[in-house]
């Protein structure tokens, strides 16, 4: 098993170091390759001048686990977020932890992983989201028997993106630009999901790990199967071991959306980035699944409110 | 920067000058405006610091560009969907024809913040080096997902508040998209436009040649350009926008106008002649489209020609 730790004031970098040593990995413009043997893909780090810091991993076929400890440093003052994508569903997270208390992140061996891991400063936030209320995170993670974390279940969104920025980190001409730009993006739908969840919480939640579980289960079932049907009640009450009602109530209340909803919402997001890619409407619409091109056609407009050839041709 | 606040019936007078100013808390600053001018100049907000502008405009109708104050500076012709960079203080203006609904985007990019995230970078060195020669503005027509993001990032205009971060998503991506276009032109990929499929391209000179080989001709019809290359009229029409700024009628109309004023100062062929060998087959039809295209009748250009000479 190898393991990072990191002290508060070490720059990701040392990550680097450490890794490259224990697997003896190529290096190359700040981006660290692995080599067949200990695993696949890269990791890489992006620093900004404005007290953000990016470590970026994608990774398959690791051989061992690979644990990343941010030691707790009292005297910090940042933020540590953490998008973490794992081929096992209930521990694909989005969190947040305050510096000051630390924390540790384990990726499994054997998996498919990306995930990015920001650390900002929280005056670095207050840079990208002056206007928000970042002080509510704070005294949530601030209070003393609150959680040292806050987690969200990860979304198609956040999937859409990090697949985005890994295909394209390592050759961006811009590659500072692009950081912020995707970083920025993230914390929006950080907060978006935050003031959601927020409100689920207040009218009370009550889900249990074991049904946490179940529920990123599902979650991921509808996210990889967006090319077929939608795969109804019955089947996804099957994979979550639990009554079709309570399935509806708890996904609900955990991800802020319907099965359905859910579902099409991811679709049709594949759909447009299709569209973006040149790809004639009609290939789209069988590519993601619809027999009938004037269904997606309808399907799209009710989403975004225009249609696929208003998309294409907005002048 | 501070943010303009007005009371709302000054707003309604004024709109059409207003740019509303906000500073994105990344660093940047925008200027946002949407409006319908009618005959007026629209000049670059006034940023007060060293730095580069980037602004994104879309209209519909007919807007001029001009690139400083002097008057005897030409007017360049502007197309919809286009970013502009350039040195900020330098005098851009945005002349628009009659009641041109006008939206547009500007991006202050101060010196301090290219240096915290494009410095060192030798692309963005390159680009800097052209915008500092003199009045040099830098362009790039924008796609389809770049209007969408230009609207988004309009929507701050109707609803404030939480639209900011929105605002500076798609600030980001539109400078990231910006950046990237210049940075593969300077590698001399896909120089104009952004159409970077090669069979489009292909396609497209296909057409190109066809055209040129048939326009003279009387049964040459759009139809039978999309039977001989097997494409939907749509899918054509927006590869020709995208690259020629026009739509395919319109390309081979100008190019049939621009043959007839040729045969015209040749002076040979009378007017109802020439009409006919372009493959108009009603004189008036011709007329017309050589009035859309030089704003003065075909023989009234004779005439002109004749008295010159």
């Amino acid at each position: 098993m190898s393991y990072v730790s990191l002290e508060n004031s070490e720059s990701f970098l040392k990550c680097f170091e450490v890794i490259a040593e224990d697997k003896s990995c190529i290096v190359s413009d700040s981006v660290l390759y692995f080599s067949g043997k200990t695993g696949k893909g890269f990791i890489t780090v992006a620093g900004l001048s404005t007290g953000i810091e990016v470590l970026a991993i994608n990774l398959s076929m690791l051989t061992e686990d690979l644990t990343i400890r941010f030691q707790p440093a009292p005297d910090s003052s940042s933020f540590i977020l953490g998008f973490d994508e794992i081929e096992i569903p209930s521990i694909s997270t989005v969190s947040i932890a305050d510096a000051a208390r630390g924390r540790t992140i384990t990726y499994p061996r054997d998996k498919v992983v990306r995930s990015l891991i920001v650390r900002v400063r929280k005056s670095g936030l207050d840079q990208l989201i002056k206007d928000f209320d970042a002080g509510t995170i704070s005294s949530i993670l601030d209070s003393a028997d609150g959680p040292a974390f806050l987690s969200w279940p990860i979304t198609f969104k956040y999937r859409l993106l990090l697949n985005d920025f890994m295909n394209e980190i390592v050759q961006h001409p811009f590659r500072e630009l692009f950081t912020i730009r995707n970083v920025s993006m993230l914390i929006e739908y950080l907060l978006q999901q935050f003031f959601v969840m927020q409100k689920l919480d207040q009218e009370g939640s009550g889900l249990s790990i074991q049904d946490t579980r179940s529920l990123s289960r599902v979650e991921q079932h509808l996210c990889l199967h967006y090319k077929n049907e939608f795969p109804g009640i019955e089947k996804l009450s099957r994979i979550s071991a639990m009554s079709p009602t309570s399935l509806k109530t708890k996904f609900k209340k955990y991800y802020g959306e319907t099965l359905f909803g859910y579902y099409q919402k991811n679709k049709l997001e594949h759909a447009r980035k299709l569209l973006d890619s040149k790809i004639p409407v009609k290939v789209v619409a069988t590519e993601i699944g619809y027999s009938n091109p004037s269904h997606f056609t309808l399907a799209f407009k009710k989403e975004y409110g225009f249609s696929p050839w208003h998309y294409l041709n907005p002048h | 920067m501070t943010m303009k606040s007005q009371d709302p019936d000054q707003e309604k007078t004024h709109k059409a000058f207003q740019w509303q100013v906000l500073s994105l808390p990344v660093g940047l600053c925008a200027a946002v405006l949407k409006c319908t001018a009618d005959r007026v100049d629209i000049s670059l907000p006034d940023f007060q610091q060293q730095g580069y502008t980037l602004s994104f405009i879309n209209y519909k109708g007919d807007v001029r560009i001009r690139k400083s104050s002097r008057p005897e500076e030409k007017e360049q012709p502007a197309s919809p969907g286009l970013g502009l960079m350039s040195v900020a203080g330098r005098p851009m203006t945005f002349r628009t024809g009659a009641s041109v609904p006008f939206a547009a985007l500007v991006l202050f990019i101060p010196h301090s913040w290219v240096h915290l995230f494009l410095g060192g970078n030798a692309s963005f060195h390159k680009i800097e080096q052209v915008l500092e020669e003199e009045a040099n503005i830098i362009t790039c027509r924008l796609g389809r997902r770049q209007l969408s993001l230009l609207s988004t990032a309009l929507a701050v205009l109707s609803e404030r508040g939480d639209s900011l971060l929105n605002l500076q998503n798609s600030a980001l991506a539109l400078l990231e998209y910006f950046l990237c276009n210049r940075h593969r032109s300077l590698l001399g990929v896909n120089p104009v436009s952004d159409i970077d499929n090669e069979d489009d391209l292909s396609l497209i000179r296909e057409v190109e040649s066809y055209i040129s080989e048939f326009y003279c001709s009387d049964t040459f019809t759009v139809d039978s350009i999309l039977k001989k290359t097997y494409t939907s009229y749509h899918r054509l029409n927006f590869l020709f926008k995208s690259i020629h700024g026009m739509t395919i009628s319109e390309y081979i109309r100008n190019k049939r106008i621009e043959k007839s004023k040729e045969m015209i100062a040749d002076n040979v062929k009378s007017i109802s002649q020439i009409a006919y060998e372009i493959g108009y087959s009603s004189i008036s039809n011709y007329i017309l489209a050589f009035k859309k295209v030089y704003q003065i009748t075909p023989g009234k250009y004779k005439k002109q020609i004749d008295s010159m000479a």
